[in-house]
């Protein structure tokens, strides 16, 4: 296979290498059908599953959504009701100012520990394979193993992490014992296990710089610094967009870590949506509630999202 | 790209990144070592030393869950749905960077809106449907879901419009249509996202467990984690054996990453384009 | 072009997986002529009784050759998933197991069907009539069992504390609790979770009344359920161990009481066998009480689906489940929970097993016992009482305002 593509490779990279700076050639225009034939060809594969499984699901849970419905007895017309109630519920609005905060600490943490992480991997160190198979282990290994290492780690009374800040005479939080600092926890535990999926991703476009742009950097003179910031990171736009775009439609809907770590406690102070979503559905026997709540849900990640490809052209920068 | 640190710099760098390592391998360390000691327990805090290190953890696992049978149905699983994944995403992510046609925002909207409504949610209307087709109970009501994964239509996406127009269009000049453009010159280009996505899509069905439990009856079809769970008792639990069945799982991802690992890294540093 | 090649046979290989498995959904349809098939789906046998239940179930089917008992085993963290979705896609198992809590949800709900001519007589009445709903026989009992005092023999020894009795009350308890504990040595007098479990009964101990005699009014907020409560979260830190000493992790209580650093421990019959090997010698004892004796019982029960079309063949096959003789027997002998049934004398071959020595008292505590209170929305007053009772318990809300505002929670549940 690798000799293959490689000679693949050559043939299309050689023809380039001595086009000159071709003017763009209007290009042939084909029948509109030809055309539409394409589409419908490169698209179909993924577009019928998706419609049918995943589209049509969650046309029906929006059916769902206007009922009252425990799964186990027939279904109940209630209209609105179900998002009426949940709009005016405290609880609505408690899971997401969670939520919230759990995206607004993790992000930051898992994308810059990634990218440094990314940086350093992608220099020429001695064993880079096996440091960066090491990083990448968290992101697969269960959550019911991460979650026990982590409530140990945090552990208030003799945690790893509290014995050092007492060390350097920091305050020792109650971490998942406490309502304060059990989202941080969730938070920590989460960045940490997802370091090495932003690290493979921004690997992969680091992979993508031509060399040569830093080495003409550099025989601009521009400090490692300035090549970072002028060439390394306006390059890495387009993996950084789909980290960040990725994060958040799955930050939003974070729940094994939190089921497994603190089960929304104490006292509710770590429930998120989508933990509440699951108690609706499962537990409770409020399935219509639980569908209101995820379209709520995907009203906010869907304005999230919105938001960020409309606002993409200001800084992310495609080859 | 050429490395002009100083020595200390390079030490610091190495220390940092091991050190970051040690962190990062310490779970799983404590995995394999609880499912090595004899009525291992996570209540006890990790050992790094094992008394009498004993196998019968695995033993007790082989004994208990049909693992063979589990493992030949998780791995085909996995495998078909990677597949999939890779062939159905790499030609949706052609078709979105590289076609124009009318509304393709909003298609690609509709995709990534896929990825927006919880699975605990749809759960219960997929399976439904499921019921309605007769296909519940089936290897195909399994890998349904994963035959085709926004989330690889828009991570392939982006890889390939970061590869020039100008190959393309040198391509058609050359008399190659959009088949040829996309298999010769497109999909070599992007082997690191390919790559990529191979690995989680991989994962994802590994892992995947509401879906199984509620699709899957009949113990011929099983899935590994649908099988660990069985692990847990409703009172008790033997985490030496838990552990032994997570280490079980864990090494088959481990060595799809090192696989795809050598194309995320082999990129296109030196194609010399531009 | 190997890409593509690899493409093609991945999608060949899925197109043949797919393929057998429709093959085997097929398969399950065609039962041979006269012959009816029963799928059964269960909990209670998984992780350590499955080879039990694989005995019952070649009884039955020797028995019965018309029938064949297909069974789904699910572990009971993830049973109730798997149950209502396949009740809400209408293909749920024949028959399938339900615990007492769990009844009164699906009894109201039209998802049982109503059991013919049944033979009560066989079975406790007590436990016979758990499973009663609107005076209609919903289900069967299939097993129960309840919760004792375990307690360290060595460890009473040493600290040189008599060792506890059925004539104990609570003041013993904390008592002998309070010099058992030796925080120095990480040795623990005591061991009761702070939940809806523990306190339901407690309050009984107490002669408090969870819910009202029409089940309409929860009536907990009491003198007597504020007493109940202040016992349970008195003990934490005290002479029980908190969240932060890892309790409330899987098998924290376990671990503890087998590796002899806790010298009392509240909990069910269903850990005999998974302390008979402990390396010290232990016993148990019938609950303390406090105003009067109140045992836990917890009893699973075996009902038939409504939208079932084996209705008939799968009555038979959980009545052999529930009260034949080759299920007491297996169940006597693998210390699977207990049998329901109503001779005593059936059950003697538990009392001759050795380790606890005090069997007796497992039946002893059946004389004044206690069922959870149930309610429509059982899971979720289960889960704001245990959450009310663990933030007093961790000093974020007095006891009595906590029972207040689980009362007033309560009382909203039962009126929507």
């Amino acid at each position: 296979m690798n000799g293959v593509t490689v000679e693949a490779r050559a043939t299309a990279a050689g023809p380039v290498r001595d086009l000159p700076t071709t003017p763009k050639r209007p290009r042939r225009r084909p029948g509109q059908w030809k055309r539409l034939g394409w589409v419908l060809f490169f698209l179909l594969p993924s577009a019928i599953p998706l419609f049918v499984f995943t589209l049509i699901p969650m046309v029906s849970s929006l059916w769902v959504s206007l009922h009252q419905w425990n799964l186990i007895s027939p279904m109940k017309w209630v209209g609105f009701g179900n998002y009426a109630n949940l709009l005016g519920d405290e609880m609505t609005r408690r899971v997401f100012l969670h939520t919230l905060i759990y995206v607004v600490g993790y992000l930051p943490l898992v994308y810059v520990g990634g990218l440094l992480l990314a940086l350093a991997l992608n220099q020429k160190l001695k064993g880079r394979s096996f440091l960066r198979a090491t990083y990448f282990l968290p992101v697969v290994t269960s959550w019911v193993v991460v979650a026990l290492v982590w409530k140990w780690l945090l552990n208030p009374t003799n945690g790893l992490v509290n014995q050092v800040l007492g060390a350097i005479g920091l305050p020792e939080p109650g971490w998942w014992t406490d309502p304060q600092w059990a989202l941080p926890a969730v938070m920590l535990s989460s960045a940490w296990k997802d370091l090495g999926f932003v690290m493979v991703i921004l690997l992969a476009g680091l992979q993508a710089i031509p060399g040569e742009l830093h080495e003409a950097a550099m025989v601009d003179g521009s400090s490692p610094w300035q090549r970072f910031w002028r060439v390394t990171l306006p390059l890495l736009s387009p993996s950084t967009f789909f980290v960040v775009v990725i994060s958040l439609i799955n930050g939003f809907q974070v729940f094994d870590q939190v089921y497994v770590m603190t089960a929304g406690g104490p006292a509710g102070s770590s429930q998120v949506v989508v933990g509440q979503i699951y108690d609706l559905t499962f537990r409770y026997g409020r399935a219509g509630e639980a569908s209101a709540l995820s379209w709520i849900l995907f009203a906010v990640i869907l304005l999230i999202t919105v938001v960020q490809i409309r606002g993409q052209r200001r800084w992310v920068h495609y080859a | 790209m050429r490395d002009t640190r100083s020595l200390p710099a390079r030490l610091a760098l190495y220390a940092a990144v091991l050190v970051g390592a040690a962190i990062m391998l310490f779970p799983f360390l404590w995995t394999v070592i609880t499912s090595i000691t004899p009525e291992g327990s996570l209540a006890d805090g990790p050992k790094l030393v094992v008394d009498d290190p004993t196998l019968n953890a695995y033993r007790t696992l082989l004994d208990a869950i049909p693992m063979w049978r589990i493992m030949l149905n998780s791995l085909g699983i996995a495998i078909a749905s990677t597949v999939l994944q890779l062939v159905t995403g790499a030609m949706a992510a052609y078709g979105f960077a590289r076609l124009q046609f009318p509304l393709k925002n909003v298609v690609f909207g509709f995709y990534l809106a896929t990825l927006m409504v919880p699975l605990q949610v749809l759960v219960v209307p997929l399976f439904i449907e499921m019921k309605t087709l007769n296909l519940q109970d089936t290897y195909f009501a399994l890998l349904a879901p994963t035959i085709a994964s926004a989330f690889g239509v828009f991570l392939l996406r982006q890889a390939v419009t970061a590869v020039p127009l100008e190959l393309d269009e040198a391509a058609t000049i050359d008399g190659a249509g959009h088949l040829r453009i996309f298999t010769t010159i497109v999909l070599p280009l992007i082997r690191p996202a390919l790559a990529t996505v191979a690995v989680f899509a991989f994962m994802g069905s590994w892992n995947s467990f509401l879906w199984p439990l509620v699709v899957i009856r009949s113990p011929e079809f099983m899935t590994l984690p649908l099988g660990l769970s069985t692990l847990q008792g409703q009172f008790t639990t033997q985490w030496d054996v838990v552990m032994a069945g997570s280490v079980v799982s864990i090494v088959p991802i481990a060595v799809v990453y090192l696989l795809a690992q050598r194309h995320i890294i082999a990129g296109v540093a030196h194609t010399g384009i531009k | 072009m190997a890409l593509l090649k690899f493409a093609v046979a991945g999608v060949a290989a899925a197109l043949a997986l797919t393929a057998c498995g429709q093959g085997s959904a097929t398969k399950e349809a065609a039962a041979p002529e006269g012959k009816s098939v029963v799928r059964y789906m269960n909990f209670s046998s998984n992780d350590g009784h499955e080879k039990d239940l694989t005995a019952i179930v070649n009884a039955f089917q020797t028995a019965n050759p018309n029938i064949t008992v297909q069974v789904e085993t699910v572990p009971y963290a993830d049973y109730f998933t798997k149950l209502q979705t396949s009740v809400a896609g209408g293909n749920a198992a024949d028959a399938f197991e339900l615990n007492y809590e769990n009844f009164v949800t699906y009894a109201k709900n039209g998802s049982l069907a109503e059991l013919k001519d049944v033979d009560g007589s066989v079975y406790k009445k007590s436990l016979y009539d758990a499973f009663n709903a609107d005076g209609k026989q919903y289900g069967v009992p299939e097993s129960f069992s309840n919760v004792v005092l375990f307690y360290n023999k060595a460890l009473f020894k040493k600290a040189g504390v008599a060792e506890p009795t059925a004539e104990w009350t609570w003041k013993d308890e904390q008592a002998a609790a309070a010099k058992l504990t030796d925080k120095g040595a990480k040795v623990w007098g005591d061991y009761q979770p702070v939940s809806y479990n523990e306190f339901y009964k407690v309050l009984a101990q107490n002669g408090g009344e969870f819910l009202n005699a029409d089940r309409t009014e929860a009536t907990f907020n009491s003198p007597e359920g504020v007493e109940a409560a202040k016992f349970l979260i008195d003990k934490v830190g005290k002479s029980m161990p908190t969240e932060a000493d890892g309790a409330g992790t899987p098998d924290f209580d376990s671990k503890l009481f087998k590796s002899g650093k806790l010298a009392m421990w509240h909990t069910g019959i269903w850990m005999f066998s998974a302390m008979a090997d402990a390396p010290f010698e232990w016993d148990v004892v019938v609950e303390p009480g406090n105003t009067k004796k109140a045992s836990a019982m917890f009893v699973n029960g075996l009902v038939v689906s409504a939208a079932s079309k084996n209705a008939e063949a799968a009555q038979k096959w959980i009545t052999f489940l529930a009260s034949s003789d080759e299920t007491t027997k297996t169940r006597l002998a693998s210390s699977w929970e207990l049998p329901p049934v109503a001779d005593e004398a059936k059950l003697a071959p538990y009392l001759e097993q050795p380790k606890p020595a005090n069997r007796e008292a497992v039946f002893a505590a059946l004389e004044e016992t206690v069922l959870p209170p149930v309610i429509e929305r059982q899971q979720e007053m289960q889960d704001l009482v245990t959450q009310e009772l663990t933030s007093a318990a961790a000093g974020r809300k007095p006891v009595e305002k906590a029972l207040a505002d689980a009362q007033t929670k309560v009382n909203g549940l039962l009126k929507k």
